[in-house]
């Protein structure tokens, strides 16, 4: 009972720290960014390559999310920006992306299942109020706190985000205001990179990595957006911690429908309350 | 051109698909079929993109549903043939009829993630409810009817010749239903939503029934699909193909069936003749959907229509001749 909430509440950091990148790119540049599952594995099999060859996890957590991070500034550059203006064909462009760079983990990597070795620090376990818990759930659950800490600075706190806020609400205004709004939209998509490729080095440790996990992590990260609310912080919080609790007490006790059940939820969200649950919906 | 030698095309034409299981090679024939199936899919994609404007990833949901019906249905005998397939389409009417509701009140990119979700929801059953559906395991050894195992001299040619039928019957139904008011209100809802609801239009009702017949499209290839392969096994619903289908209509364009079935064609061509140099052919795949994307947004067919013969044959099929908008 307490492991499964423990591992609900890692799950959930690991998908917050996926799917709060998403929702910042997506509520700003209006792209569904369907490569960003792809970006997460690429993130985590960078890794993997970093650690077999320099030995050090956290040089590889730190490679991982920058070469990441390099991927989605040439997808943005190149690509989205040859179609800015037409969502439909941006989100069509992330697809194509997503599938070639997943067919070239494919080639680079191999199908079989790998995973990344914890880093010494992080084995084991650790004695909290009479609770064994796993380091490396702290781990995630830290970094997902700080990460979230420093976004929410970021865009409360700062020029910056005031820019990216007033982007969300009307970028045209914010452009006409003499921002220039496609350097805010690359950096943003390149922020969001960066902790797909984090999150995926992590995630390369806590879970599997295998050709497909792209995509499950794309749609988990989607079910967590929408039920959010597109373009909320706070929605990005508490959607993540539903949506991991109901993954892990749903393989406990209906390992056949969990899934399932992890969909329910945003399909009542989509009847009663199709905005999110703290979207303020997006034009 | 005069009606006559129209007249004689079309009979032409006919006679060559007729007569294609009996003078091709297996491997041609086998071609075809698939081609034909997938095609279908493609024409149900192609009918809510092009009328519509609206995306979905949902689609080989359908044909997961019509099959595994009948697979469930005919490997453990509750039903047999006729009325399997008709059991599952009505599977299919009913859980479009459900996704329908779901998806009705979105518009472009959220309607893309929307049936994203639901044909993952789909897949995650499938995989997961394992004492139901058999799993990752798969459904095997569906047999065919008897009537699909006609046979015309030595070669098998029932089933061919039956998809054949639905296939032609499914293409001039949808050409017929884009001429209709039906078509043309959709195409109404495609440029301006509030427009057609201020116009007294029931949007909703359109955009729902729209959706249903073509999650009906996808659901007929699901039965041909399973008839034939023998097998329904999640891999063949999941993502990747419902990223297929988008692929290959898109790439051929969408503002005509025609288009969707061209792109069908290819990419399925394109898919059997590299697999045999290469298993990840999908980067060439999706290398050339990129640039089709970003250099030609209408499609392969949107370069061929805009030779002014191939345009006025464009108008004749989809306005019933009327030039104007």
């Amino acid at each position: 009972m307490l492991l499964t909430l423990i591992n609900g509440m890692t799950l959930a950091a690991l998908l917050f720290i996926i799917a709060v990148g998403f929702n910042l790119s997506f509520s700003l540049l209006r792209v569904a960014n369907l490569a960003h599952g792809a970006f997460y594995l690429f993130g985590g099999y960078i890794g993997l390559s970093m650690l077999n060859h320099l030995g050090s996890w956290w040089l590889a957590l730190v490679i991982g999310g920058l070469c990441t991070a390099f991927l989605a500034f040439i997808t943005e550059f190149f690509l989205l920006r040859k179609v800015r203006g037409d969502n439909l064909r941006e989100t069509l462009v992330t697809l194509s992306v997503a599938i070639i760079v997943a067919d070239l983990m494919i080639v680079v990597w191999g199908g079989n299942p790998k995973s990344i070795p914890y880093p010494e620090v992080l084995n084991g376990f650790v004695q909290l109020f009479n609770v064994t818990i796993p380091k490396y759930s702290v781990f995630i659950l830290a970094t997902s706190i700080l990460i979230g800490l420093l976004i929410w600075l970021l865009l409360n706190k700062t020029k910056m985000g005031m820019v990216i806020r007033a982007g969300v609400d009307h970028f045209e205004m914010v452009s006409v205001l003499g921002t220039n709004i496609q350097r805010v939209f690359t950096g943003m998509f390149v922020l969001a990179g960066f902790l797909a490729g984090l999150a995926g080095v992590i995630g390369g440790s806590y879970l599997m990595m295998s050709p497909g996990e792209d995509w499950r992590i794309l749609t988990y990260a989607l079910l967590i957006i929408i039920l959010g609310g597109m373009g909320s912080f706070g929605g990005s919080v508490v959607a993540a911690f539903i949506i991991g609790l109901i993954y892990s007490f749903g393989s406990v006790h209906v390992p056949e429908f969990q899934l399932f059940l992890m969909f329910t939820p945003v399909a009542l969200v989509l009847i009663f309350r199709p905005k999110g649950l703290f979207g303020r919906g997006l034009a | 051109m005069n009606q006559m030698t129209k007249n004689l095309i079309y009979t032409l034409g006919v006679i060559v698909l007729l007569a294609i299981p009996l003078i091709a090679s297996d491997f041609l024939t086998t071609m075809i079929i698939r081609i034909m199936y997938y095609s279908l899919l493609a024409i149900g994609f192609a009918f809510l993109a092009g009328q519509l404007g609206l995306i979905s990833l949902a689609i080989p949901a359908f044909m997961a549903v019509s099959g595994y019906t009948i697979g469930i249905l005919e490997t453990r005998g509750l039903l047999s043939f006729p009325f399997s397939v008709l059991a599952a389409m009505l599977m299919v009417l009913v859980i479009g009829a459900v996704f329908g509701i779901f998806v009705n009140r979105s518009q472009g990119i959220y309607f893309l993630m929307l049936t994203l979700i639901l044909g993952q929801i789909v897949w995650a059953i499938v995989l997961q409810w394992a004492s139901f559906t058999k799993g990752s395991s798969g459904i095997i050894g569906i047999e065919k009817p008897d009537i699909m195992k006609w046979r015309l001299g030595e070669t098998e040619v029932g089933f061919y010749y039956i998809l054949l039928v639905c296939f032609i019957l499914i293409v001039l139904a949808v050409l017929a239903l884009t001429r209709s008011s039906f078509g043309l209100k959709l195409k109404g809802i495609r440029e301006s939503e509030t427009r057609m609801k201020m116009l007294g239009y029931p949007v909703a009702r359109l955009k729902w029934t729209a959706f249903m017949i073509s999650a009906f499209i996808s659901g007929t290839a699901g039965v041909f699909f399973v008839y034939y392969t023998g097998v329904m096994h999640p891999s063949s619903i999941n993502l990747d193909s419902a990223a297929m289908v988008l692929i290959a209509s898109i790439f051929g364009g969408v503002q005509s069936i025609i288009g969707a079935i061209l792109g069908m064609s290819i990419i399925k061509t394109f898919e059997i003749s590299l697999s045999g140099l290469t298993q990840r052919y999908l980067i060439i795949i999706g290398t050339m959907f990129l640039l089709v994307i970003i250099y030609a947004p209408k499609g392969l067919m949107g370069l061929i229509y805009k030779n002014k013969y191939m345009q006025s044959l464009y108008q004749h099929w989809y306005r019933g001749g009327k030039k104007d908008e």
